[in-house]
């Protein structure tokens, strides 16, 4: 598929601190990428060189196979940006502003017009479309940032932060819009809310202290992860316990063997294993071969927290 | 080139998004009103006494003493005038933090300059428009001007004004407050004042010195109607250096969160 984004080694130095360090990234057509990591990460930093709005220190970013350091109007016109803190010019009204970015990013006189509208409505702007941005409340500010953003139809959106600070419903609002917006376009936005990544993104890419700590999906993440994870295997009857952990035991690569008897004939085992291999299949087998009846077999599934705070330690 | 366009109208639209293009232009005109009227019957007043003689003896007319001081009194009023024009240019955009989008937007820095260059230019230009009113009002009234030295004088004070500008507005790119690049600019525009009044009082090469340095100075010529390369080629420098010294400053975009 097209890469829309190429980060390639992209450091970025703020006198003597490395803000961004050697990030290699890229996204294509139909992708949404979740930009995850602590406070002071880079991510902010990371977004805004992908933008132009500074040049990186040392590396290239592409957008769609043009440099943007050395053809940037050309790069800048397939970029959609949502700062972190929204600032717009509080003195204008909100259809006056958009028209002027509709201009300054070269969409026609002829079109401007509908282009603008279009926009106002995808961003619920409509009843507010007259009045000074600066009276916005803080949530429609962001969606005329966001309406900003979308105008001249980006093949890129990069969006610092869409949601923070936001009601609940106009989090989903603005959520549901951002999945409706993949389409043949790539997204790359940052959160501090971690469920959100897991509905919207296919890919995740973790930034600690400027660096890539962990990219991939949600899944390859997590079993990158973990050498080794939890299984949770609950059987019927307690009497068969002891023979239940002999077989356990029995498994090369089963590790921490332990058991707790939980309610009625239920007897709950616990183990660790290695994260590679399937278990379920052979623990069911073993057991049962034994004729002992496995009720469940659960693999503990790592939230994305989890996940996130286990890479940062 | 149409992005500059762009800018310039935004720009310009600023100045009425708040009171303060309607109480500039409104300033000026009173003022500079005020100055013109008082030139009048002033001339008036003398020319019909015995004075009148002694001034048509010193070879000293009409257009000479009336606009020869309305335009050496605009330019002083221009020291209180470019500094309001220019406060907000970057220096606002800097503290609201909106330069993080505007930079992002696919113009370059040199357009983003021009643009909100000539939005202050054409504000300044509004603010010159009834100037030539003056002048017809007069002329209807029975005076005699010398047309030429009018309008040469007229393009002095629009060169000076640019020039000014200029200044203010790259004093603008390099401090967040607004206010402070207010200050500043006036600042400057003191010493260059003040380098005037030194280059009359001092002699031999430093009056030379300050007299090639001081705006003013290059600015009388046009006031007396004479237009040399020297004295226009001295303003144009000047637009071009502070312009070109503005794209510089810009484009160094370390400064934090903005
Ligand atoms: N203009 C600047 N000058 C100097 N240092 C800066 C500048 N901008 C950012 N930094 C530093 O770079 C580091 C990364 O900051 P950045 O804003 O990119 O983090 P972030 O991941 O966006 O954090 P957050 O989650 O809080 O938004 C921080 O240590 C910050 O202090
Ligand atoms: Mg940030």
């Amino acid at each position: 598929m097209a890469q829309i984004l190429q980060v390639e080694d992209v450091s970025k130095k703020f006198a003597s601190r490395l803000a961004v360090n050697q990030l290699t990234l890229s996204i294509s057509s139909g992708e949404i990428v979740g930009f995850l990591g602590p406070n002071g990460a880079g991510k902010t930093t990371a977004m805004r060189m992908i933008c132009g709005f500074f040049p990186p220190s040392s590396g290239r970013i592409l957008i769609d196979g043009v440099d943007i350091q050395q053809e940037p109007t050309t790069a800048k016109k397939m970029i959609g940006y949502l700062p972190e803190t929204v600032s717009l010019y509080g003195d204008m009204r909100v259809v006056e502003y958009l028209n002027f970015v509709a201009a300054v990013k070269g969409v026609g006189f002829l079109s401007r017009a509908k282009a603008v509208k279009e926009k106002i409505e995808q961003c619920g702007l409509g009843d507010v479309s007259k009045r000074l941005i600066g009276r916005l409340s803080k949530g429609f500010k962001q969606r005329v940032g966001l309406a900003q953003a979308l105008l001249g139809d980006p093949k890129l959106l990069v969006l610092d932060e869409p949601t923070s600070g936001l009601d609940p419903k106009q989090i989903s609002d603005i959520r549901a819009l951002i999945h409706g917006l993949k389409k043949d376009r790539a997204v790359l936005f940052s959160t501090h809310i971690l469920p959100e990544v897991s509905m919207l993104c296919s890919r995740v890419v973790m930034l600690d202290q400027g660096r890539v700590l962990a990219s991939g999906t949600v899944e390859e993440l997590e079993a990158h992860l973990s050498e080794d994870f939890q299984i949770q295997v609950t059987i019927l009857g307690r009497s068969k316990t002891t023979e239940a952990v002999h077989v356990l035991q029995g498994i090369e690569g089963l590790k921490d063997i332990h058991f707790v008897v939980a309610e009625s004939e239920q007897v709950v085992l616990t183990c660790r294993a290695p994260a590679q291999l399937e278990f379920r299949n052979v623990i069911t087998e073993r057991l049962s071969k034994q004729g002992i009846s496995v009720i469940e077999i659960k693999r503990e599934q790592l939230t994305l927290e989890e996940i996130f705070l286990r890479l940062l330690k | 080139m149409k992005n500059i366009l762009y800018l310039a109208r935004k720009e310009f639209s600023s100045y009425f998004h708040t009171w303060q293009g309607v109480f500039l232009t409104l300033f000026f005109f009173l003022v500079s009103g005020l100055f013109f009227s008082l030139l009048i019957l002033g001339y008036a007043k003398m020319s019909m006494g015995q004075m009148g003689e002694q001034l048509a003896q010193a070879g000293v007319n009409q257009t000479d003493y009336i606009f020869g001081s309305f335009f050496m009194n605009l330019s002083t009023l221009l020291i209180f005038i470019a500094p309001v024009l220019t406060m907000r240019g970057f220096a606002e955009e800097r503290r609201d933090q909106t330069l993080e989008l505007l930079f992002t937007y696919p113009l370059s820095d040199r357009e983003i300059v021009l643009g909100k260059f000539l939005g202050q230019v054409w504000m300044f230009e509004l603010l010159c428009v009834p100037l030539l009113g003056y002048g017809l009002v007069a002329q209807l009234a029975g005076a005699d001007f010398d047309w030429r030295v009018v309008l040469l004088a007229f393009v002095g004070f629009w060169i000076l004004g640019l020039a000014y500008l200029s200044l203010g507005f790259f004093i603008s790119t390099l401090t967040k407050s607004p206010v402070l690049s207010a200050v500043a600019t006036f600042g400057v525009f003191l010493i260059f004042w003040v380098l005037e009044w030194a280059s009359k009082v001092s002699d031999g090469w430093i009056a030379q010195f300050f007299q090639e340095v001081s705006p003013l100075d290059h600015y009388r010529y046009f006031t007396m109607g004479q237009i040399h390369f020297q004295h226009a080629g001295y303003f144009v420098l000047t637009i071009f250096f502070f312009l070109t010294m503005s794209v510089m400053s810009i484009s160094t975009r370390n400064w934090k969160s903005s």
